[in-house]
C-alpha cells in the first residue's frame, strides 16, 4: 500500500544544530522509533536496524538509508529501503529547515510503499500509526536540544 | 435397498451423541495434543511479494540462533520430493511445500526453520534474509484469464487451469423458442471455513523400523497415498493414526504441503516434527481459502416465469496453485438445474490461477455458491414477470411424482417434495403475517426486506467430478466401509476407516449396527484404525457418511446377523430362513426354542464343531461400500454425480438502519428434508452451523486482496466471522422423503444450511433496497456496501429534485 506522509515542525535549535543533528547516526539512533542501530557504511549512507510493533504483529526490519542532493544546511533528500518478518517497504523523502525565530523549522514531505505482513494486518491503521512514529521521532529530537534544568526545584 | 418397512428402534430416535461427551469436558485429543519424546518446531518464512524470482537466501544468522536444528529452502526440499498432486491434468503446474526459484503468493512458504520450540523457530525466521527480484503479478481472475497477464506458471503457458463449456440438451433452440430472456452478472467472495483450530500435524520417521508416522488435524481423501507419492516411499511405509479429534474442517483440513514438509524433515533429522500453523500461517498460506467465482448467467423462460433454458459461465480465481480445487467447479454439475425443471443447461466452468493463495474444497465443494446464482436468477425472473418469488418458485419446481428426476447433465435426482416442504415454512412462519410486518417496517423507516432460497444437497458423492473434467481420470468409486467384530464375550466392536472433523461418525456408526443387530448401541465400541490397518475409506467428503458409512455398517451388520442366523439354524436343525432374529437371540418359531447372545458367541468363538460346514470360526465381518447409483464413467459430459439430494428452503425477515445498514435477522425459517434422520441433533447442529457459515459468506467473510497483491484480511480483526450477535434464532422445519437408494432412506446433511443461507439473506437485503431501485451483485455483502450505495441514492435524488 502507498503511504504519504508530510508536515513541518519547529525545533528549538539554529539551522545549523538541527542540520549537524539530523546528519549524526548517533542522534538518530536515539530518536527513530524502534532503531537498534544505525551503520555508516559509505558517505551519507547507513544501514540500519529495527525492532516495530504495529497492531498485531511485531518484528525486525533491516534497510538502508541514503541521504543525497544534500545542499548544506537547508536541503536533504532521503532514501530508505529495507525489509524484515514484518514485510518490506521502500520510499523517498526531502526535507527542508528554515529559521523560525529563536529555533527552526523543517518541512518534510515523503511518499513510500510498504508491503507485506504489515500492509495486511495494520492496512487499516497504518497511517495513524506513521503519524504517530514520526511524533515520537520529533518529541525525542526536541528533547535532544532541550537544556538540562538545574536546580528547578530551589 | 428400500427404506426399511419395520418401525425403527435407534435410528431417527432422541439419543445423545456420544462424542459431543469429551469435547465439552474438554477431553478431546487433538494433533496439538500428540507430544512425542524429541520432537522439534517448525515456523515459516513467508513472501512478502506476490510475484518475485528468488535471488539467494542466507539462512546462516538464522542457524546460529539458539535452539535451532535446521533450516529447508525450496531448493533443497525440491531434490527429495514430487510435486504435490493436482486433480486437473496440468503437469506443469508443480507445487511444492514450499517455493521453488519462484514466490507465487504473498504470504506463500519460502523457508522452513527446525528448532527446539516453536518460539525459538519463530525467532530465527527473523533472522533468514530472502533477496527477492520482483515480478508482475495479477490478482483478478478475469485479468488473470487474459493472453496479456503475467504468467503466475510460465511452463503452463496460461493462467487458465480449466475452461470447458458442456451443453445438456437443445438451449440454442430453447433460448430462440422463448419469448423473454435476461442476463446478470453475480460474484462470490472468497470465503472460506475458518476453523478455531489451524491445521496442525506431527510427522515421525523411524528409519529402523521404515515407518513415518502421522498425526494430523485432516479431512482428506487419500491422504496416505499422497504422502507416500509426494515423498517417494511405499504406500505401506506411512501409518496415519485416525484416532486424532480434528478441530473443525468442513473441507479445508487438506494439509498435504504442511504434511509433506514435515514429513521430509522428520525424515533427514530423524527426530519427531511437528508444525501447527498459527492464525497468521493458517489464513496467509494455509491454502485453504474457498472458491472465489464469478458467474455470468442468461435465462430464457416465458410470460409466466417458467424457466426452459439457462447458461452459465463460472469463473473461479483458484489461486497460484492448483491442487483439487478446480473440481469444485464440477460438483455443481450434479444439480446445476437446482430443484427446477429447467430443460436445457450451457455450462462453461474455467478455473484460473491468480497470484492469491491456493484454494481448497469448502463446504459443498462449490455448490453454495452455485446456488446462489441459480437463486439470483430465479429472483430476477420473479422481478422480471411481476411474480410472487415464491410463486415463481412453485411454478418451477420438480413434482413430487416425478422421482427419479432426470436432469440435463445427466444425474437422477433420487426424490423429493419441494411443494409439501415449502408449504410447511409457510405456514409455520405464517407467511401472510411475516409480509405484513415487513410492509409495517418499511412504512415506519426500517428498511426491510424478505429473503427465500430453495436448494439442493447433492450428497454421497462418488467424486464423478474427477473424470467428468479431467478425461485421464477414470475413478468411478469412493467407497467407504465398516469392520465389525464381535469378540469372546459378546461384545461389539466396529471399526471405522477416517477422521472424524465433529460429524458424530461415532454415534452414527453405533446407531447403525445397533439397530441391525438389535443392541443397545451405547454398548457398541467403535475405533479408528491407523491406515494401515484400515479397510478402503474415502474420508468424510461430500456430505456422504451417513449414506456411505451408515450403508457400510448396515451392510457388515446385516451380514454377521446372518452368519448368527446360520449359527442358530444350524444347531435347529433348520435352514437361516426357517429362523427369527431378536434382541441379539436366534429362535425356532416352530418350537419357541432360543439361543441367547451369550450362547451364539459361545458357539461362534469355541465350538468349530458345532459350526455350519465351511464356516469360518469367530464373527466378524466387514463391507466395502460402493456408492449408489456410481455404475458408470462419463459419456458425452454426461454423469451420474450424486445419488442423493437433500432440500433445503429458507425464509428471512431481516431489517437495517438505512444509514448504518447493519442487517438484523428478525426471522429465520429452514424447511429441511435429508431423507430419514439417523440421529436428530447431529442433523440439527449441521444445519444451523450451516446457517451461521452462510451468513458469514453473505455479509461478513472474505479473503480480500489489495491491488498490490497483500492478503488484508488475515486475522479475525479483519476477516470477520459471524457471532452470537449475528446469527439469530433459527426454526427448522422437518419434512422426510426418503431415498430410495440408501439403506434407512437417509441423505446427506453434512452442508445443510450453507448451501441456501447466501442466496435467502441476499435476496433478502436486495427486497429491502429493492425501493430504491438497487440491488447488490456481490458477497459478501458488507455494512459499508449497503450504506454508500443507499447514500449514493439519497444524493442523486436530492442532486436531481435541485
Amino acid at each position: 500500500m502507498k503511504l504519504e506522509i508530510g508536515g513541518s515542525e519547529t525545533i528549538p535549535a539554529s539551522v545549523d544544530a538541527l542540520w549537524v543533528a539530523l546528519n549524526d547516526p548517533a542522534v538518530l539512533t536515539r530518536c527513530i522509533p524502534g532503531c537498534r542501530s544505525m551503520t555508516e557504511m559509505a558517505p551519507d549512507a547507513y544501514k540500519v536496524e529495527m525492532q516495530l510493533r504495529v497492531a498485531a504483529v511485531g518484528g525486525s526490519f533491516e534497510g538502508e538509508i541514503s541521504l543525497h542532493d544534500k545542499e548544506a544546511p537547508k536541503v536533504c533528500g532521503i532514501k530508505v529501503s529495507g525489509a524484515g518478518s514484518l514485510g518490506h517497504g521502500n520510499g523517498t523523502a526531502r526535507f527542508e529547515i528554515e529559521p523560525d525565530g529563536e529555533g527552526s523549522k523543517l518541512i518534510y514531505k515523503g511518499t513510500g510503499e510498504i508491503g507485506g505482513l504489515v500492509a495486511g494486518v495494520g492496512q487499516r491503521i497504518l497511517s495513524s500509526v506513521s503519524k504517530h512514529l514520526i511524533g515520537r521521532f520529533f518529541t525525542a529530537l526536541r528533547k535532544e536540544f532541550e537544556q538540562p534544568v538545574h536546580g528547578a526545584a530551589e | 435397498m428400500s427404506p426399511e418397512p419395520a418401525a425403527l428402534k435407534f435410528v431417527s430416535s432422541n439419543r445423545r451423541v456420544r462424542e459431543d461427551r469429551r469435547f465439552v469436558a474438554g477431553h478431546g485429543r487433538y494433533v496439538a495434543d500428540i507430544v512425542l519424546d524429541g520432537m522439534l518446531h517448525v515456523a515459516l518464512v513467508p513472501s512478502q511479494h506476490p510475484a518475485a524470482k528468488i535471488l539467494a537466501i542466507d539462512t546462516s544468522a538464522a542457524l546460529k540462533m539458539p535452539g535451532v536444528v535446521h533450516v529447508l529452502t525450496g531448493d533443497d526440499l525440491v531434490k527429495a520430493v514430487d510435486p504435490l498432486m493436482n486433480g486437473l491434468d496440468t503437469p506443469k503446474v508443480r507445487r511444492f511445500p514450499l517455493a521453488v526459484g519462484q514466490v507465487r503468493y504473498a504470504g506463500e512458504w519460502v523457508v522452513a526453520v527446525v528448532a527446539e520450540t516453536r518460539a525459538q523457530a519463530e525467532d530465527a525466521a527473523e533472522k533468514v534474509r530472502v533477496t527477492y527480484e520482483p515480478l508482475p503479478y495479477v490478482i483478478d481472475g478475469e485479468e488473470a484469464a487474459t493472453d496479456a497477464s503475467p504468467k503466475v506458471h510460465p511452463e503452463h503457458g496460461t493462467n487458465v487451469l480449466l475452461d470447458k463449456t458442456f451443453v445438456w440438451g437443445d438451449v440454442e433452440k430453447h433460448f430462440a423458442e422463448s419469448p423473454r430472456h435476461l442476463s446478470f452478472r453475480v460474484v462470490w467472495g472468497r470465503n472460506s471455513t475458518v476453523p478455531i483450530e489451524t491445521f496442525g500435524v506431527v510427522a515421525r520417521w523411524d528409519a529402523w523400523r521404515e515407518m513415518l508416522d502421522v498425526w494430523a488435524s485432516i479431512q482428506m481423501p487419500k491422504y496416505p497415498d499422497q504422502i507416500a507419492r509426494a515423498l517417494r516411499i511405499p504406500a505401506n511405509n506411512v501409518r496415519v493414526h485416525q484416532d486424532v479429534d480434528v478441530g473443525g474442517s468442513y473441507g479445508v483440513k487438506r494439509g498435504i504441503k504442511q504434511t509433506v514438509l514435515v514429513s521430509h524433515l522428520s525424515r533427514i533429522l530423524n527426530r519427531p516434527v511437528r508444525l501447527i500453523e498459527d492464525r497468521l500461517e493458517n489464513m496467509r498460506a494455509g491454502d485453504a481459502h474457498g472458491p472465489e467465482r464469478t458467474f455470468d448467467v442468461e435465462i430464457a423462460f416465458n410470460d409466466e416465469g417458467i424457466v426452459k433454458s439457462m447458461k452459465m459461465k463460472a469463473l473461479d480465481n483458484v489461486g497460484a496453485y492448483a491442487g483439487r480445487s478446480p473440481f469444485q467447479l464440477g460438483k455443481p454439475v450434479g444439480a446445476i438445474v437446482g430443484p427446477y425443471k429447467i430443460e436445457s443447461v450451457q455450462y462453461r466452468a474455467m478455473a484460473v490461477l491468480s497470484n492469491k493463495a491456493a484454494q481448497e474444497a469448502v463446504r459443498g465443494f462449490g455448490q453454495s455458491p452455485t446456488n446462489y446464482a441459480i437463486e439470483a436468477a430465479i429472483d430476477k425472473v420473479a422481478a422480471a414477470v411481476g411474480v410472487d418469488r415464491i410463486e415463481i418458485r412453485r411454478r418451477n419446481f420438480i413434482r413430487s411424482h416425478e422421482f427419479p428426476y432426470l436432469i440435463p447433465s445427466g444425474t437422477h435426482y433420487d426424490s423429493g417434495d419441494y411443494h409439501t416442504v415449502v408449504s410447511k415454512v409457510l405456514a409455520s412462519a405464517d407467511y401472510e403475517v411475516l409480509v405484513k410486518e415487513r410492509d409495517a417496517l418499511r412504512a415506519s423507516g426500517v428498511m426491510a426486506g424478505i429473503g427465500v432460497a430453495a436448494c439442493l444437497e447433492p450428497s454421497g458423492g462418488n467424486s464423478s467430478f474427477e473424470p467428468l473434467l479431467n478425461e485421464k481420470n477414470t475413478t468411478s468409486t469412493w467407497m467407504d466401509s465398516c469392520r465389525i467384530n464381535i469378540d469372546g464375550l459378546g461384545f461389539v466392536t466396529v471399526t471405522i476407516h477416517t477422521t472424524s472433523a465433529g460429524q458424530g461418525h461415532e454415534t452414527l456408526a453405533a446407531t447403525v449396527v445397533g439397530e441391525v443387530l438389535e443392541i443397545d448401541p451405547d454398548l457398541i465400541r467403535i475405533v479408528r484404525p491407523d491406515s494401515l490397518a484400515c479397510l478402503p475409506s474415502n474420508s468424510p467428503v461430500g456430505s456422504r457418511m451417513a449414506i456411505m458409512l451408515g450403508g457400510a455398517c448396515y451392510h457388515a451388520a446385516e451380514k454377521l446377523k446372518a452368519k448368527l442366523k446360520r449359527i442358530g439354524a444350524h444347531q435347529f436343525g433348520l435352514s437361516a430362513d426357517d429362523v427369527v432374529y431378536a434382541q441379539g437371540g436366534v429362535s425356532d418359531p416352530g418350537s419357541n426354542k432360543t439361543l441367547s447372545w451369550a450362547e451364539l458367541v459361545n458357539i461362534g468363538h469355541r465350538q468349530f464343531h458345532a459350526l455350519p460346514a465351511g464356516m469360518e470360526p469367530g464373527l466378524e465381518t466387514t463391507h466395502v461400500m460402493q456408492v449408489p447409483t456410481g455404475t458408470k464413467l462419463p459419456e458425452n459430459g454426461r454423469v451420474q454425480m450424486y445419488p442423493c439430494h437433500s432440500f433445503e428452503f429458507h425464509l428471512v425477515l431481516l431489517t437495517f438502519d438505512p444509514e448504518i445498514a447493519k442487517p438484523e435477522i428478525r426471522k429465520y425459517v429452514i424447511g429441511h428434508d435429508c431423507g430419514v434422520v439417523i440421529n436428530p441433533h447431529i442433523v440439527k447442529g449441521m444445519t444451523l452451523g450451516g446457517i451461521a457459515h452462510g451468513i458469514g459468506a453473505a455479509l461478513l467473510e472474505e479473503f480480500s486482496y489489495d491491488s498490490e497483491g497483500q492478503l488484508l484480511t488475515q486475522s479475525f480483526m479483519d476477516y470477520l466471522l459471524p457471532s452470537s450477535h449475528e446469527v439469530p434464532n433459527v426454526e427448522i422445519v422437518h419434512h422426510c422423503t426418503p431415498s430410495p437408494f440408501t439403506v434407512f432412506g437417509q441423505k446427506g446433511s453434512g452442508e445443510s444450511g450453507y448451501l441456501g443461507s447466501p442466496a435467502a439473506i441476499s435476496g433478502a437485503i436486495n427486497d429491502a433496497v429493492s425501493p430504491l431501485g438497487i440491488s447488490f451483485s456481490r458477497l459478501p455483502i458488507r455494512i459499508a456496501a449497503i450504506s454508500d450505495a443507499i447514500a449514493a441514492v439519497k444524493n442523486k435524488q436530492a442532486e436531481d429534485y435541485a
